[in-house]
C-alpha cells in the first residue's frame, strides 16, 4: 500500500469512478470523475484534527463493517493512502443543515472547501487492468442464522474488525455486553456450496474460519464450536495450519450449521447436524461467527458494460479461457486480476494480479499492436450513406466518413459480419468470411455429388 | 486466380479422430477433390514431424492453399497459420475443418462421422480455394496503464507495471487504497499483518 502510494510512475486516484471507456487495445480514451472530498489535497497535511473535532458520529459501515463508528469527515483509518480525509456530505452538518463548519474553522492548514466539485479527467491508456474484487453475501437473505437479531452472531470480517489492534475494541475480542466469550461457534459455508444462495465454493472461508478460532482460542481462552463440511485446505502450508489449530483444541464438528436461535437470555444455540455422529447437535454460545460467502460486486453488471466484459454463470468476470488465457478478456487489451474474476485467497491474487502486470508489459515492449485483417470494408460506391451498419455494429467500429459514407475502423473491428449482413446495399465485405468464400463452404457442406 | 494447388491434412489425434473417423477414407475423398495435390493423415499433424509435413509439402509440391481437418480452429489455428508462413504462404491461405469438437467427439456413429467428416472436409476444401492474402495491420501503444480497483490485486499489478517503467493510473473508488485487505487483521496461514 505505501509503496504504492509514493511510486513514482503512480498516479493514485482515489475516491474516483471511471465512467467512459473508448478506443480498442493500445489507444483507450478513459473518463473519469473524481469525486469532491471537500478538503484540498494538495493542501491537506494528515493531522487529524478536523476528525478529531467533528461533532458528527455516525455508524462506519464501510472499514469497521457496522462495528465501530467514524465522523463525518473522515479518513477511512489510520494508515490511509492518500492520508487526507474526505467529507461524507451526507451526515455532515454544513451540507445537511447549513451549520457547524468547525473543520473549517480549525483546520491549521486551511485545507477545508465545501465548494469543492466533481472533477472530470480524460486519461490516455494502452491497456487495462479490472481488479474490481468483491463484496461480502448478505447473511440476512437466509433468515436461518438470525443475522441482525443479535449483536453477536457477526460475520468473518466484522471479526476481523474486532480482533484488529486497529479496531473499535482495540483488538480484544468481546461480545456486545463487553466481555470475554467462554464459548464460540463458528459455522463454515454460510451462503456458499449452498443451492439457496452460491453454489459454488468460495475458496477463503475454511482458511480464515481456522485463523479465526485460532485467534479466539489464543485471545480468550474460549471454547471453539466449528461447524464444517469439508474442510478445504487445499494451499501451501495450508493442512499444516489446520493442524495447528486442532492442536489448538478446537473442537471441528462436521456438518453443516443449520441454524442460529437467539435464547431468551441472550445466548445463542447452534444447532446443526454431526455427520460422523449421525446426529443432531446443540451448542449454547455467546458468539457466533457466520464465514460468509463472497460475491460479484453489486454493481458488476455496469462495469462489465463499461469495459465490455463477459461473464461466467456465477456472476464472475470471464476470462479469455479458463486455463490458458486466465487474465485475458474477450476485450482484447483489458485484463482481469484478482477476486473479480472469481474467489481467490491473497496468495492467488499476488499471483493473478502478477499475471496481469505481465500481460500489460509485454503489450507496452512490443510497443505495437497487430491488428486482425479479417475484418469488414465498405464499397464506397456501393454506400448509400443509410447508416444501418453503424447501428448494427456492437463494436461502435463503423462511422460515417466526410464523404457520408460508412467507415469500418479495423482496430475496433471484431470482424464479426454483422454489418455485411445488415447493409441493404450490399456494399460491405466481411474480409476472409466473403459471400464467395461462404458460399462455396455451403455448396460443400451440401454436395453429395463428390462424396 | 492462380490455379489453386491444395494440400490437405487428416489429423488422427491419437485415437480422439481416428477411434470414430475412418480417416484414409476421409483422405481418399480429399485427394479427388478438384484443386486438391495431396491429402495425408498423421497420428499428430500439431507435432513438430506433423508440421513439418506440411511445410516440406508448401515447398516440394509447391502447394498455395492448406486445409487441416483437425481439432477446434480455437486450439491450433495459429499453429498452423505459422507453418504457412515459415513456408513463405501467406498465413490467410489456410482453412480448418474441425472434425474432433464437431464430429468425432460427439458422434458415436462410425459410418455418420466419416461421411460429415468427408463434407466439412470438401466445404473446407471448396472454400479455401477463394482465400485471399491479407496482410495484419500495425498500430503503435500509449504506453501507460489504467488499473481499475485499489484492492491487493490492483496495487500488485499497478506496483508491477510501474516497476517495469511505465506510467500507471490506479483509480480507486473508495477515499483510501487498500480494499478488504486493509479491513483484515492476521492472514493465513502465517499469521502475518496484511497493511
Amino acid at each position: 500500500m505505501m509503496d504504492a502510494g509514493r511510486h513514482p510512475n503512480i498516479t493514485l486516484l482515489t475516491y474516483s469512478e471511471v465512467e467512459d471507456v473508448s478506443g480498442y487495445i493500445g489507444n483507450f480514451t478513459v473518463r473519469v470523475r473524481k469525486k469532491a472530498r471537500s478538503v484540498r489535497e494538495e493542501v491537506c497535511t494528515g493531522c487529524g484534527i478536523c476528525q478529531e473535532k467533528c461533532p458528527v458520529k455516525v455508524v462506519d459501515t464501510g472499514f469497521e463493517a457496522g462495528m465501530g463508528k467514524r465522523k463525518a469527515i473522515y479518513r477511512p483509518f489510520a494508515q490511509a493512502i492518500p492520508n487526507v480525509p474526505v467529507i461524507d456530505r451526507e451526515n455532515c452538518l454544513w451540507f445537511t443543515k447549513g451549520r457547524c463548519r468547525a473543520c473549517e474553522k480549525l483546520c491549521p492548514a486551511g485545507a477545508i472547501d465545501y465548494e469543492q466539485q466533481d472533477q472530470i479527467l480524460e486519461l490516455k491508456v494502452g491497456a487495462i487492468v479490472v481488479a474490481t474484487g468483491f463484496a461480502m453475501w448478505d447473511p440476512r437473505k437466509l433468515p436461518q442464522y438470525s443475522y441482525g437479531l443479535s449483536p453477536n452472531i457477526i460475520t468473518g470480517l466484522q471479526f476481523e474488525r474486532l480482533t484488529s489492534a486497529g479496531g473499535p475494541t482495540g483488538g480484544e475480542i468481546l461480545t456486545a455486553e463487553g466481555k470475554k466469550p467462554e464459548r464460540v461457534a463458528i459455522i463454515h459455508c454460510v451462503g456458499s456450496r449452498d443451492v439457496n444462495a452460491h453454489p459454488y465454493c468460495s475458496r477463503i472461508c475454511c482458511m480464515y474460519s481456522l485463523k479465526h478460532a485460532h485467534q479466539v482460542r489464543e485471545k480468550t481462552g474460549a471454547e471453539v464450536y466449528e461447524f464444517y463440511m469439508d474442510m478445504r485446505a487445499f494451499g501451501k502450508a495450508y493442512e499444516e495450519f489446520y493442524e495447528r489449530v486442532q492442536e489448538d483444541g478446537v473442537i471441528f464438528v462436521r456438518g453443516r450449521g443449520a441454524e442460529v436461535e437467539v435464547l431468551p437470555n441472550g445466548k445463542l444455540r447452534v444447532k446443526g447436524e454431526d455427520a460422523n455422529l449421525g446426529r443432531l447437535v446443540f451448542v449454547d454460545v455467546d458468539m457466533v461467527i457466520l464465514a460468509t460467502a463472497i460475491e460479484p460486486q453489486p454493481d458488476a453488471d455496469r462495469v462489465a458494460a463499461l469495459f465490455r466484459l463477459g461473464r461466467t454463470p456465477d456472476g464472475w468476470f470471464a476470462e479469455a479461457h479458463p486455463k490458458l488465457r486466465p487474465v485475458e478478456t474477450a476485450t482484447a487489451g483489458i485484463f482481469l486480476a484478482g477476486a473479480c474474476q472469481g474467489p481467490r485467497d491473497i496468495p492467488d491474487t499476488v499471483a493473478h494480479a502478477e499475471a496481469a502486470a505481465m500481460e500489460v508489459v509485454k503489450l507496452f515492449n512490443l510497443g505495437e499492436v497487430v491488428i486482425s485483417p479479417t475484418v469488414a470494408v465498405v464499397n464506397e460506391a456501393a454506400c448509400v450513406g443509410c447508416g444501418e451498419c453503424i447501428l448494427a455494429c456492437p463494436y461502435s467500429a463503423i462511422a460515417r466518413n466526410i464523404r457520408g459514407k460508412a467507415e469500418v475502423n479495423p482496430a475496433l473491428c471484431q470482424g464479426c459480419g454483422t454489418c455485411a449482413a445488415t447493409c441493404p446495399s450490399h456494399a460491405i465485405t466481411a474480409l476472409h468470411f466473403t459471400d464467395q468464400e461462404i458460399v462455396a463452404q455451403i455448396d460443400g457442406l451440401l454436395e453429395r455429388a463428390m462424396l | 486466380m492462380e490455379q489453386p494447388r491444395i494440400g490437405v491434412y487428416i489429423c488422427e489425434c491419437g485415437i480422439n479422430i481416428s477411434a470414430t473417423v475412418d480417416v484414409n477414407a476421409v483422405a481418399e475423398i480429399a485427394s479427388k477433390l478438384p484443386g486438391v495435390v495431396v491429402a495425408r493423415v498423421y497420428k499428430y499433424m500439431c507435432s513438430e514431424p506433423g508440421q513439418k509435413m506440411i511445410a516440406e509439402d508448401i515447398r516440394n509440391l509447391g502447394l498455395n492453399r492448406v486445409v487441416v481437418a483437425s481439432c477446434t480452429p480455437r486450439m491450433h489455428e495459429l499453429t498452423f497459420q505459422r507453418v504457412l508462413e515459415a513456408a513463405g504462404l501467406n498465413p490467410y491461405y489456410f482453412e480448418m475443418a474441425n472434425i474432433r469438437e464437431h464430429v468425432s467427439w460427439v458422434t458415436k456413429d462410425r459410418k455418420e462421422a466419416t461421411e460429415k467428416a468427408k463434407r466439412l472436409v470438401q466445404a473446407a476444401v471448396m472454400r479455401v480455394a477463394f482465400h485471399q492474402p491479407l496482410e495484419p495491420r500495425r498500430e503503435p501503444v500509449t504506453k501507460a496503464a489504467l488499473v481499475v480497483g485499489g484492492g491487493i490485486a490492483g496495487i500488485q499489478a499497478a506496483l508491477s507495471i510501474a516497476d517495469a517503467g511505465y506510467p500507471v493510473y490506479l483509480v480507486e473508488r473508495e477515499p483510501s487504497i487498500g480494499g478488504h485487505m486493509a479491513q483484515l487483521d492476521k492472514t493465513f496461514p502465517t499469521l502475518d499483518c496484511s497493511t
